[in-house]
């Protein structure tokens, strides 16, 4: 479940091995000299589940995801406790992170041509993670790196080997982030936009890709996005962040069908909009712009400026993420009631305000 | 691969004719008369006559042209009108000469250059002195690099020859001044490609596979910086070939650079215009090796089989 420690685990699908989560992240802080890019989230990923992280642009998701993974530059710190697989990966030294951490966590990174190294074939890119964690051999080394290969449904594996980056698809060379990210079978899987750069039917390969992996290996998938699209289809769970927090999180269906947080609300109409709305009719947008990054712990709700719903006591006081719904937790003082009757009003007056 | 490898080879083969079109003309262009040059001072006007008849300079120029490029095509860069002997033969040791200081000249400057480049990305707290140190090299002439190693080494502490020659205590100066003038390119060419790969995204890639420091640096850094790199060395050796003639003058180094100054001065025609050729061939043979080098090294370089 993506609920904090506190949060009803009723409505965790049975699918998940009661083993605990792949992930726990708890209080995690990201700074950036003076800047805070996360403040405070905390989140769980279940094992065999795929929980998206959705948000804007400087959002703080991949952030996070990349403070999980410690693969932020030096000048980053980072607070928090993060734990994979029931390991404490913030009490290992940077030595003991480095040899485990390929056989705890999966990196898939957003662009893959960039992500692969453009002077080495991929085979040998996958092999090197078997020579230097499983002590093989070359030979051995290569031949594993065409079954995995095989593994992420390539055809022609040995051929596809021996290829540079840049003499593959767009869609192969993502493959092959994800056959380099599954090699050593980690329990988690971080997707950082990973079919962002990707056209559609490509997109809808690659995640039904990853569907099957995370069926076959049981791994918990984190999956960045901005695609709520990519969230419907394959996510078990979404938390939504927004100015460095998390403000809402819960399983999709439920989220989609009843939003609590005013942000999350605007998001899935605009959304909506898109899907069935009229040519030439007015999109949903959330008011304004997200805020830019401070030093400082806001006070208050970051989102209270854009937001219809917001009071006085938006401003001052932060709102706590709460239970709404069972498995739901939102952080809102006024959150979206039921039937959306609420949030009719809301965009009503939202419309007349922007027309 | 052999395709690209044809075409470049004709290429070449038009660029070096063009230089000795180009300066063969050239040459009668400059003011003088050849056989004032060889002949002694008061020489009545019938020898020198001679001397032109015997050098062919009595020709009209297309004839001479003619004469010369039928030759150069059979291999025969001709006869020097001073020494009396075959052009190649005066060549060839001093093209040996300017050979070993073009390498270790290259060498020192790919040293130095390299590791300025590494101290300045690795370490920031210096990088502003070392792009100062860059910047002194860059405006300071070569000869005064030159002059200015000769009189400390030299003429002070007596720890390098002043005489001239080509041994190898005399190479150090002439080596050192090359690499000395040529480092800041290096060091700028190394910080780049150092920072821009140690930020990409394959190096996030490769820390997330658990890999060492060293072993990024070793398998996945230094390959993506040293392409760029090599077709620098590669354009250095070619033209460091084709003669450094300031370095070869300023410590009497006999290299082909020396040779080319001197034979100009004497209006010796053929000689300049061996030199000339000479160059021109090492610039285009050394700038196809460093791409040869650069298909092999970035294989994003290589074109596409059909």
């Amino acid at each position: 479940m993506t609920a904090s420690p506190n949060a009803s685990s009723s409505s965790a699908p049975q699918v998940a091995v009661a083993e605990g989560p792949v992930l726990e992240v708890d209080d995690l802080r990201v700074r950036y000299g003076g800047l805070l890019a996360v403040d405070g989230a905390s989140l769980q990923v279940p094992r065999g589940q795929a929980v998206a992280l959705i948000g804007e642009t400087s959002s703080g998701k991949s952030s996070l995801a990349l403070g999980v993974a410690r693969l932020l530059t030096p000048s980053a710190s980072v607070t928090g406790r993060v734990s994979i697989d029931g390991c404490d990966a913030t009490a290992l030294t940077g030595r003991e992170f480095r040899t485990r951490r390929a056989g705890l966590l999966g990196y898939i990174a957003q662009d893959a041509m960039a992500a692969l190294n453009p002077v080495q074939p991929v085979g040998r890119q996958i092999g090197e993670l078997f020579r230097v964690h499983r002590g093989m051999s070359r030979r051995q080394a290569s031949e594993q790196a065409v079954r995995e290969l095989a593994r992420v449904r390539i055809d022609h594996p040995e051929i596809v080997a021996r290829r540079y980056p840049h003499q593959l698809s767009g869609g192969m060379r993502q493959r092959v982030m994800i056959a380099m990210a599954v090699a050593l079978s980690p329990p988690l899987l971080i997707a950082d936009e990973s079919t962002t750069a990707l056209d559609v039917s490509t997109q809808a390969d690659i995640l039904a890709l990853l569907g099957v992996l995370k069926a076959e290996t049981g791994a918990g998938i984190l999956w960045i996005t901005h695609d709520m699209g990519v969230v419907a289809e394959f996510a078990d769970w979404v938390a939504v962040m927004y100015a460095g927090r998390i403000v809402e999180q819960g399983p999709v269906r439920a989220i989609f069908d009843q939003p609590g947080h005013p942000y999350t609300d605007g998001l899935l109409r605009t959304r909506r909009d898109l899907r069935t709305g009229q040519p030439g009719a007015p999109l949903f947008q959330v008011a304004g712009a997200p805020p830019a990054l401070t030093s400082a712990p806001r006070t208050g709700c970051a989102f209270a400026p854009r937001c219809p719903r917001a009071s006085a006591r938006c401003t001052e006081q932060a709102p706590p993420l709460a239970v709404t719904a069972p498995g739901c937790l939102v952080a809102c003082h006024h959150p979206v009631g039921p039937a959306g009757q609420p949030a009719a009003g809301l965009a009503g007056g939202d419309e007349e305000e922007r027309s | 691969m052999a395709r690209t490898l044809i075409r470049r080879l004709i290429y070449g083969l038009i660029a070096v004719l063009g230089v000795a079109v180009l300066s063969f003309l050239a040459e009668f262009v400059v003011p003088g008369d050849p056989a004032r040059a060889i002949a002694p001072r008061a020489t009545s006007a019938a020898v020198l006559e001679n001397i032109r008849i015997q050098l062919h300079l009595n020709r009209p120029l297309i004839v001479q042209f003619g004469d010369y490029f039928t030759a150069l095509f059979h291999g025969n860069l001709g006869t020097s009108y001073v020494q009396r002997q075959s052009v190649l033969s005066l060549i060839a040791p001093r093209l040996a000469a300017t050979g070993w200081l073009a390498l270790a000249g290259v060498v020192a400057e790919v040293l130095l250059g390299a590791s300025l480049g590494l101290l300045a990305t690795l370490y920031p707290r210096v990088r502003a002195a070392v792009s100062a140190l860059n910047l002194t090299l860059l405006a300071v002439p070569q000869f005064v690099v030159g002059l200015i190693l000769l009189l400390i080494f030299g003429f002070q502490l007596h720890m390098a020859p002043v005489t001239g020659g080509a041994g190898p205590a005399e190479i150090v100066l002439p080596a050192l001044t090359l690499g000395l003038a040529g480092a800041p390119w290096y060091a700028q060419i190394v910080a780049d490609q150092l920072s821009d790969s140690l930020s990409s995204a394959y190096v996030r890639t490769a820390v997330a596979k658990g890999l060492t420091d060293r072993h990024i640096l070793r398998h996945h850094v230094l390959r993506n910086v040293l392409s760029p790199a090599l077709t620098m060395i590669g354009m250095d050796l070619g033209s460091y070939l084709s003669g450094v003639v300031t370095v070869e003058v300023v410590f009497g180094w006999p290299g082909i650079g020396l040779l080319a100054v001197e034979s100009l001065q004497n209006l010796d025609r053929p000689v300049v215009m061996g030199t000339v050729i000479v160059g021109a061939v090492a610039v285009v043979f050394f700038n196809l090796v460093a791409d040869l080098l650069r298909m092999y090294v970035d294989p994003r370089t290589r074109q596409e089989q059909a």
